[in-house]
């Protein structure tokens, strides 16, 4: 019987997963999800790929504020700059879409190199009102650049066609963004568990102890925020070709919020906890609906004069009271009834 | 990880529960036919999305009390998008594969409904489109896709037309959104400028969102523009006229449709007095307005006659033609029918606006327009002649 | 020169109320620490309430205003009440994301209690247009301008003279210390609260009179957070000076280099204030560097 969670070596503390059943139940899901569009209707299977897409985004900003413990409240900006970078070199240049793809990731990585080299100097709330502020700037930078982004006009996206295959079909485009979300989950997984990832957490834990071993704080916070502005480009771009259509309107602030709330939701720092936030957050109007539909089927009616609000109020409601009663998340409930499982009828 | 697997199995098993009677066609039971819709009910763009699904249930609540589409009772399935373009897609989804809907209407913004058009496309479903008649929608044409209305290029055109020939020889100043609709409102506005080569003096662009127009209306007032044309929607363009009577400026004033419902000239005050506006709707203090409020009162609950404006009319008249294709097509309605008699659509009077036609490769009503006027003292706008 | 007159009132008369949403954030930032980002929907809530205070009891401006100032207070307790002190002693971060929250619950709630369409707030004054010479101004506008100068002066004296302003200044700077000297912390928290949520509200009242009331109101709190940057996160006085000028910056730079620059004059100064002087005009320089 497992009486706990013991690492005894410096190699377990650092594998990729605590135990064999992970990777057993991993290829259950990632079978499940290739054999998904099969399985599901068009609109089930959009919310698939919402997950997915929102899970690249997410795992970007947990990097930054999972990891390094810096706030964001602007990576809504990152978004829409990867959109961008990718349309308009595909679409306006003829580009190969997976150059559009590196320049997904590129364009928000150097934005956030200027946003981040001066204010990740600051200690606090600082950066997320820098971030902030960028996510307004930058809608007026792609409005302004007209001859680049066509301005309010926006630019048309097509799904891309990669070495002869096309991911035209529905089906297809959710394989792409299941590909590309297993790739991201196995690369913040990496770099959690290297000596950058390490010392990520040592800046968040306490960043004058960090500095005390070493660490050079601004050089690491810089390269946190800015791996964590490319991968959110990237997810910007699956965004931009999921609407098929990239403007400035698609990606409203809400977002920047919307991503913090899964990494609340789902527990800082854990990639499964991002996985699980996501889930919960993209599920949650459809939940939602489920629920009403269970009081009364009348509901319609209601629904069409004020209660819709009621969907976006208990979005903040989820958000206070996980942030109250559960604050280390999915993860972390995971984590107790893990533990109470084990240990019944012992208390741990 | 393993929440992947749940959700899968979660969505499968709804995805099963939603499979429904096999018909020949979907949305279609003995008793029943269902129509679909994606509207913003939340937030401020729930102004045109709530009236527009006021306009849709007048039409199907009129429809229904006559004994439905040949027996079949209409069911309205709403969804909301919040005006984010990523739900409108999925709302479509969710209307055309989970609620099986035999139909659409709608759909909410214009962004939105360009955004949508995939999915439409891919799916085959006939659908009327009525809130935001944008070119791309209609060129060019797609099989199963109809626009009731007027392009936004087409109204701004007409309505600058109009100020031109009344005020000749005058400076213009225009000012607009930055976003896709006042792209467009600028691109009609200046295909007048060079056709007429009309003086326009100032040319500004707003954050959408805005909300004090100081600046703007000094630069407007400094410029000294004669003929303004006033490019925003509604909280902005009220911000605009309260700003000129306080800088004592009263430049002939045009406003666009999206802008013209009647709250807006309350709040205006005697600064509203005057303006132009262009639409292809009837204007409610006309007969047909009347008449429309009139057959629309038992119909809706009280708070929704609250919030009807012109876009209930654009909604009722889409909804209109649509109810009269499908009845058309007799006791078994299929996909194919309803779209080629709504290709037939011939001078189908609604009442709120000119009579609707289609035809073969036409998928644009094009509606006639008219030019109003907004009287202060009633509140009301006033077709001029 | 008229022109630039019409600029600098203008500038003045929305940077007032910047000016006071800013020092709603401030009174919250000074005393508990954490930035508000809930304080543009309260601003919203309260004028909503005053609108419904003037069309359903009485137009009258007395009772609007009083009606409006007692709802905010009671907003403002029990926001602190049911969401933030429970939160007492969390990481600042959980707290921030908490007043996140709650701004979407606020926001919403617009919709659902009232409407999308926008409104007008009539208590028969501050809609008439005083003209001098060729210069326009509102009433509405010259009171909020008047109504912040007498507000600064009003809370430099709380602080500097009254006892329960020593008190939050003492929680302010070391709230475990002031513990021990006797001083309840959750009550300066709520009246911290109350504060914000009054100043505030009188923003969203004024803006309401001279502009008007739509469910957009809330991006207010948006705008004015560049004031309170640039004022100072910790400087209550500091936020509403720093208000008008970005007022009168925002109206400067619309006015001579267009609108487009206008709605993002204030965001960019942020990032300028950052980093040239990132604790603000008027902030105390406790920002660390690591």
């Amino acid at each position: 019987m497992r009486t706990g969670d013991y690492k005894q070596t410096y190699g377990e503390l650092v594998a990729l997963v605590d135990s064999p059943p992970v990777w057993l139940w991993s290829a259950v899901a990632v079978a499940a999800l290739i054999v998904a569009p099969y399985a599901l209707n068009a609109y089930a299977l959009s919310f698939v790929t919402i997950i997915l897409i929102t899970v690249v985004g997410t795992l970007g900003l947990n990097i930054l504020t999972g990891y390094t413990g810096l706030i964001s409240l602007g990576h809504v900006g990152f978004l829409v700059t990867g959109a961008y970078g990718y349309a308009v070199l595909v679409s306006k240049y003829q580009m190969h879409p997976l150059v559009g793809f590196l320049g997904a990731g590129v364009v928000p990585a150097i934005a956030s190199l200027i946003v981040g080299a001066p204010s990740l100097r600051l200690k606090g709330l600082y950066l997320a009102i820098t971030t902030l502020a960028f996510s307004f700037i930058i809608n007026t930078v792609i409005l302004e650049a007209r001859t680049l982004t066509n301005g309010a006009r926006g630019i048309p996206v097509q799904r891309p066609e990669i070495f002869g295959i096309s991911f035209d079909s529905d089906t297809a485009f959710t394989w792409l963004c299941l590909g590309v979300a297993i790739l991201t989950l196995f690369a913040t997984l990496n770099i959690r568990r290297s000596r950058v990832g390490r010392a990520f957490v040592a800046i968040r834990d306490n960043d004058t102890a960090a500095r005390v071993m070493g660490i050079n704080l601004h050089a690491y916070k810089l390269l946190a925020f800015v791996t964590s502005a490319f991968i959110t480009g990237i997810s910007g771009a699956l965004y931009g070709i999921y609407l098929s259509f990239v403007s400035v309107e698609g990606f409203p602030f809400l977002l920047s919020i919307e991503a913090l709330a899964i990494l609340i939701v789902g527990g800082l720092g854990s990639a499964l906890g991002t996985v699980l936030g996501t889930v919960l957050i993209v599920l949650l109007p459809e939940a939602t609906r489920l629920v009403f539909s269970l009081f009364s089927a009348q509901m319609d009616a209601l629904f069409s004069t004020g209660a819709q609000e009621l969907k976006s109020m208990l979005y903040g409601l989820v958000i206070i009271l996980f942030l109250r009663f559960q604050p280390r998340g999915l993860v972390g409930l995971w984590h107790d009834i893990r533990r109470t499982w084990v240990h019944w009828p012992l208390r741990y | 990880m393993k929440k992947y697997l749940t959700t899968a199995s979660l969505l499968f098993a709804s995805a099963l529960l939603v499979g429904g009677p096999a018909l020949a066609q979907q949305g279609i039971t003995d008793t029943e036919i269902v129509i679909g819709d994606v509207e913003p009910l939340t937030g401020p763009p729930a102004l045109l999305g709530v009236a527009a699904s006021i306009g849709h249930k007048i039409a199907i609540a009129e429809a229904n009390s006559a004994g439905g589409i040949n027996g079949r009772k209409i069911k309205y399935v709403l969804e909301d998008d919040g005006y984010v373009t990523a739900r409108t897609i999925q709302g479509a989804k969710k209307v055309i594969e989970v609620d099986k809907a035999f139909a659409m209407l709608g759909m909410s913004g214009s962004g939105q409904s360009i955004a949508v058009m995939p999915v439409l496309e891919k799916s085959g479903i006939p659908t009327v489109i009525d809130v935001a008649p944008v070119k791309f929608l209609w060129e060019p044409a797609r099989k199963n896709v109809f626009v009731v209305g007027q392009s936004y290029e087409e109204g701004i055109i007409h309505l600058v037309n109009y100020l031109a020939e009344k005020n000749p020889g005058k400076k213009w100043g225009l000012i607009t959104q930055d976003d896709d609709y006042g792209i467009t409102v600028r691109d009609g506005f200046d295909s007048v400028v060079k056709a007429k080569k009309l003086n326009v003096v100032y040319s500004g662009n707003y954050k959408k969102g805005q909300q004090d127009f100081s600046s703007d209306m000094l630069q407007l007032k400094d410029s000294g523009a004669e003929v303004f044309l006033a490019g925003g929607i509604i909280a902005e363009n009220i911000a605009m006229m309260k700003e000129l009577e306080k800088l004592n400026v009263k430049p002939v004033t045009g406003i666009f449709w999206p802008g013209r419902i009647e709250p807006v000239l309350k709040l205006m005050g005697p600064a509203g007095d005057g303006i132009y506006a262009v639409d292809y709707v009837e204007p409610f203090a006309g007969e047909a307005g009347k008449a429309f409020l009139e057959k629309a009162k038992p119909l809706v609950s009280e708070a929704e006659l609250k919030g009807i404006n012109r876009y209930t009319m654009t909604g009722y008249a889409a909804a209109k033609v649509l109810i009269a294709a499908i009845e058309r097509c007799g006791k078994r309605p299929t996909w194919a029918c309803t779209i080629s008699e709504l290709e037939n659509t011939k001078n189908v009077e609604t009442g709120v606006m000119a009579p609707i036609s289609f035809g073969p490769g036409v998928r644009f009503s094009n509606q006639k327009l008219q030019i109003m006027q907004a009287d202060a003292a009633t509140l009301s706008f006033k077709p001029v002649k | 020169m008229q022109y630039l007159t019409q600029l600098l009132i203008s500038g003045l008369a929305i940077g007032a109320i910047y000016g006071l949403i800013a020092m709603g954030f401030a009174v919250i930032y000074k005393s508990t620490g954490l930035v508000n980002f809930a304080q543009g929907e309260m601003t919203m809530i309260v004028a909503y309430i005053a609108w419904t205070i003037s069309t359903t009891v009485s137009g009258n401006l007395f009772v609007v205003a009083i009606g409006a100032i007692v709802a905010a207070v009671i907003l403002g307790l029990l926001i602190e009440r049911v969401v933030m002190r429970p939160m007492l002693g969390e990481p600042v971060f959980a707290t921030v994301m908490v007043t996140i929250g709650l701004a979407v619950i606020l926001r919403s709630s617009i919709n659902f209690i009232w409407d999308a369409y926008p409104h007008g707030l009539d208590v028969g004054f501050g809609r008439n247009i005083v003209r001098v010479g060729n210069i326009g101004v509102r009433t509405g506008q010259i009171a909020v301008i008047a109504t912040l100068l007498v507000l600064l002066a009003a809370i430099w004296a709380f602080f500097r003279y009254s006892k329960f302003g020593v008190a939050m200044r003492a929680v302010a700077s070391d709230d475990r210390t002031a513990l021990l000297m006797g001083i309840s912390a959750p009550r300066v928290h709520a009246a911290a609260w109350a504060a914000s949520s009054v100043i505030a509200g009188i923003a969203g009242v004024f803006f309401a009179i001279s502009y008007d009331l739509s469910p957009a109101m809330f991006q207010l709190g948006l705008k004015s957070f560049p004031a309170t940057i640039l004022g100072g996160l910790d400087a209550v006085l500091g936020s509403g000076v720093g208000g008008l000028l970005i007022g009168i910056t925002e109206n400067l730079a619309g006015g001579y280099l267009g609108s487009g620059m206008k709605e993002v004059a204030g965001f960019l100064m942020i990032i300028v204030v950052l980093m040239i002087r990132p604790f603000g005009i008027f902030g105390e320089r406790d920002i660390e560097r690591v």
